[in-house]
């Protein structure tokens, strides 16, 4: 096999294999995974002859398995199908036809790119629902590139594929060393080092247990000792203060080392990693809007999240991401220039939206409070009253967060606190909407809309609108199916003045 | 809705429209059949809810547990009481409430509907974006001649369901929409 085949100006790919430098990765990778039983069989077998017997055995089959499924393992583009041979002794095909792909994900793990190699992940809606791919593990970079290109680049008929085409695309966005300094202020990357510290402090207490048969009773009592001990305590925890955001700011930093984001072959392309190169392309056609993410301190920070909104893709969460963490500034310029651009004001929701996100943020703890009040010890119940009290300016902060808007023919929703996300959707990849109305909602003149979208989330609600204003605004958005479903009463109460907006 | 009148900004674009807009109720009611339907599935219901309860308040009765307090056990039967109390307009109130707010409607190009009865929904989908179209009629439908239509597009929040339809209704609609479907299919899902 080569990087350059036979027909690169084509779109075939003859039955081929895969790169033969993987059977130089995959012996090394599973020799990493059974080394250390590997070591502990020759060891606690002291050398004795069965004990090496099995080692060998380990060995071979580290090399020879990964060698007979090189050889059994071909792949092939024709007739607009990607086929994939594998199996020695039960043979199995896999065909993806090519108009199913929706996505071709290449990655490249530190060892893979030790030896200029990359994966290729193939995505594919399978006849119904569910999710079917393919994997490539793994062929050159270049191979992976043009395979790509090849997959995503079917619909236009340009016959003309050069193999590891050039990164021509304009960069829309690219992430900024600073930036890294935000990653403490995100949930997910902070709460890192703590998994990470878990699983460390985890596994001592397994090593312990072995090693020195440390019994559930020893280990209390040490671990008691040291809570006792603030000459003990108090460094640990001011390392922990400082070591936390700093590992949160590492662990930012090696998943999204250099990431960008450029326009290629009609998808939007994320490229990341330090160690393991992780490239995701978006078929543009699937794109149906963006949404901005900002939990609380990053909202603080200015900063934020940019994700597209896009159909029919698995792991959206990580694989959607246009821009992991930026200035909120940043975010907004470059949904502009890759995806769409919506400027508008959100027009706020009527006052009416505050009493009940007020309502809701404080009325179950304090109904809490008084249920421990009258059969718990009082502390919970102060405890409840707390978190009463911090419903209220949590509630003021969702109303303020409520808002809609509409620019051409893009829709905005926004919405939440703790983690505010504003949803902006192309109006004509709207599939429906549906109105909510509790009892509560109705008693004040309130409706949620909730915009159908087959992407991303699937809906994307405008929490407590104005009844007349969830109607009106689903007529504008989509006239042609929804006017003829309105009636208009004539206004009642003052001239309408226009509602205010929010930021 | 409440207009804010401290906002000093002019006239919206919006207020060119005479009046306010509102969603006028879908124009066809479900068959009455569906109140048959709705109490003996909620009654159903009930019971499956309160049957554990009563259960339990049968053996704490009989056993008197001493990690109990004699409160409790003095009282248990009051459990099932309360479930049974709470659990009664689901059955008495419900279903005709929910005929009276049930209602559909299929135009040239939406499929309408309203549903719920304490909290209510109307739904909106667009026939060009529906994907499938099922009738399901369950044993208690088939018994009362009814059935459900369920209509499908990509999105969850998109997607339909009309309850307590006649079946022959329901079948008849389903064909039609599959077929207009067809016909005005559009390419983004």
């Amino acid at each position: 096999m080569t990087d350059d085949p036979q027909h690169p100006a084509s779109e075939t790919v003859a039955p081929q294999h895969l790169s033969p430098r993987v059977l130089a990765i995959h012996p090394l990778r599973s020799l990493r995974t059974f080394a250390i039983p590997l070591i502990g069989v020759v060891i606690l077998g002291q050398g004795s002859s069965s004990s090496l017997v099995a080692a060998a055995v380990g060995v071979v089959f580290a090399v020879v398995i990964p060698l007979l499924r090189w050889v059994t393992f071909t792949y092939s583009i024709r007739d607009d199908r990607l086929q994939i041979h594998q199996g020695l002794v039960s043979r199995s095909t896999r065909t993806i036809p090519l108009d199913r792909v929706r996505g071709v994900d290449v990655s490249a793990p530190l060892l893979h790119r030790l030896f200029g190699l990359a994966v290729v992940h193939v995505e594919a809606a399978a006849g119904g629902e569910a999710q079917d791919e393919g994997t490539l593990d793994a062929v050159t970079a270049a191979e992976a590139e043009r395979l790509r290109a090849l997959m995503l680049r079917r619909r236009q008929a340009t016959g003309d594929v050069q193999p590891a085409e050039p990164r021509t695309g304009p960069a829309y966005a690219r992430l900024r060393r600073r930036w890294f300094l935000y990653a403490p202020l995100s949930a997910t990357y902070l709460l890192a080092p703590l998994a990470l510290l878990a699983s460390v402090v985890g596994f001592a207490v397994e090593i312990a247990g072995q090693v020195n048969g440390v019994d559930e009773e020893r280990a209390r009592r040490i671990v008691e000792g040291v809570l006792g001990a603030p000459e003990v305590v108090v460094p640990v925890l001011a390392a922990f203060v400082v070591a936390v955001p700093a590992v949160s700011v590492l662990a930012f930093a090696v998943i999204n080392w250099d990431f960008t984001l450029r326009g290629r072959d009609g998808s939007l392309v994320t490229e990341r990693g330090l160690f393991t190169r992780r490239s995701v392309s978006l078929e543009r056609r699937r794109i149906r809007g963006w949404e901005l993410v900002e939990g609380l301190l990053e909202r603080l920070a200015k900063a934020g999240r940019l994700r597209a909104v896009i159909t029919g893709l698995a792991g959206e969460a990580t694989r959607a991401q246009l821009l992991p963490l930026a200035p909120r500034s940043e975010i907004l310029a470059t949904a502009a220039r890759a995806v769409a651009p919506f400027e508008a004001a959100l027009t706020a929701h009527p006052p009416a939206a505050r009493t009940r996100r007020l309502f809701r943020a404080c009325l179950p703890w304090a109904v809490g409070a008084v249920v421990a009040w009258l059969v718990a010890p009082w502390p919970l119940a102060v405890a409840f009253l707390v978190l009463a009290a911090l419903g209220v300016p949590l509630g003021l902060d969702r109303y303020r967060s409520l808002g809609h808007a509409r620019e051409g023919a893009r829709v905005a929703v926004r919405s939440g606190s703790l983690r505010r996300r504003q949803a902006v959707i192309e109006g004509r990849a709207v599939v429906g909407w549906t109105v909510k109305q509790t009892w509560f909602q109705r008693r004040v003149g309130l409706a949620t809309l909730v915009v159908g979208v087959g992407a991303g989330r699937g809906g994307y609600s405008a929490i407590d609108m104005s009844e007349e204003g969830a109607a009106e605004f689903a007529g504008h958005v989509t006239p042609g199916w929804v006017e003829p479903l309105l009636v208009r009463a004539p206004r009642r109460g003052t001239a309408a003045t226009d509602p205010p907006t929010v930021s | 809705m409440a207009t804010d009148s401290s906002n000093p900004a002019g006239p919206h674009l919006d207020s060119l429209t005479v009046g306010t807009a509102q969603f006028r109720p879908p124009a066809r009611r479900v068959a009455r059949g569906a109140i048959a339907l709705w109490t003996v599935e909620n009654l159903i219901g009930v019971a499956f809810a309160v049957a554990p309860v009563a259960a339990f308040a049968w053996l704490v009765d009989a056993t008197d547990p001493a990690w109990l307090p004699g409160f409790v056990v003095e009282h248990v039967w009051w459990a099932p009481l309360l479930a049974l109390v709470l659990g009664a307009p689901a059955v008495l109130v419900a279903p005709t409430w929910r005929f009276a707010v049930h209602r559909w409607e299929v135009t040239a190009d939406v499929v309408y509907t309203r549903s719920g009865w304490f909290d209510r929904e109307w739904r909106l989908v667009p026939i060009s974006r529906i994907q499938t179209v099922d009738t399901t009629r369950g044993l208690l439908e088939r018994m009362l001649g009814l059935a459900t239509l369920d209509i499908r597009t990509a999105s969850h929040a998109g997607s339909s369901k009309v309850e307590g339809l006649p079946a022959g209704v329901a079948a008849a609609i389903a064909h039609d929409l599959a077929r207009r479907a067809g016909a005005l299919r559009d390419d983004a899902t």
